[in-house]
């Protein structure tokens, strides 16, 4: 296989498993028996390997690169506003400037719920226990307060997107 | 709707001011074959607005009714294009 194959081939597989895990991460939220953690962790991975599907598009830089380094959903979120909405969100700039500030937000937040991001400032993730102020907490028994935004209008639209930046994904 | 690559990253650039208020700078990054079919945009953008990585991350997106061409858009905090500029950072900006 060669370089272009082999990136194609990963680019393919990513967004494949990123529209997996968005299968499970929607089959999860649905339900009302299942802890906040499960779906949380489905989503992150959802976003995570969606960017990495995206920057595996970059045909400059070696595949083994792309794929050994950190892809940050956070750092993607701006530029896919920026390459796809212009026509969409045309005379509607503030609208859309209070979504990309909330989508940033949602962003960041669900990046953290990775364990390895930043254990020692933000302990609280979707996986492993942790610990903080003397307690060790369970993922499935902790609440995500800064996400609970996302059963709402603001992250119901956010979550639009995510989907959508799946659905139109070509190589 | 912008008809050359010229027109469509200037007008994206522009656009994309007026809806992120972070956003401080933008660089189009030229290169000798700029003009070949498949050649994307190229954007750096500075946003406050954005996380710090210590690395640039160009994102690749096809051709739409948004924007005409392949785009390749990296977005970098300002301390972050700085280190850039002092070669502190070795990623090539936007895929370059």
């Amino acid at each position: 296989m060669n370089e272009d194959e082999r990136r194609r081939g990963f680019a393919v597989a990513f967004i494949a498993q990123a529209r997996s895990d968005w299968g499970v991460y929607r089959l999860l939220a649905e339900r009302g028996d299942v802890a906040a953690c499960h779906e949380l962790h489905y989503l992150q991975m959802a976003c995570e390997k969606l960017a990495k599907a995206y920057r595996l598009r970059d045909t400059k830089s070696p595949v083994d690169d792309l794929l050994s380094k950190h892809t940050g959903f956070a750092k993607f979120v701006g530029p896919f506003f920026a390459a796809v909405l212009k026509e969409e969100y045309r005379g509607k700039d503030a609208q859309l400037r209070g979504l990309i500030t909330r989508a940033r937000a949602f962003a960041r937040e669900i990046e953290k719920l990775a364990p390895a991001i930043d254990p020692a400032a933000v302990p609280e993730n979707a996986e492993y226990p942790w610990e903080r102020d003397g307690r060790v907490i369970a993922p499935c028994l902790y609440p995500f307060p800064s996400l609970e935004l996302l059963r709402q209008g603001g992250g119901r639209a956010f979550l639009n997107l995510v989907e959508r930046a799946i659905d139109t994904y070509a190589l | 709707m912008a008809r050359t690559k010229d027109e469509a990253a200037r007008e994206l650039a522009e656009w994309h001011f007026g809806v992120e208020p972070d956003l401080k700078q933008v660089i189009r990054i030229v290169v000798e074959d700029e003009d070949a079919p498949d050649e994307p945009i190229k954007l750096l953008e500075v946003n406050a607005a954005t996380v710090a990585t210590g690395s640039v991350e160009p994102y690749a997106f096809a051709a739409s009714t948004s924007v005409p061409f392949p785009t390749v858009i990296a977005e970098v905090t300002p301390e972050e294009y700085e280190r850039i500029r002092r070669n502190e950072i070795s990623s090539r900006p936007a895929g370059r």
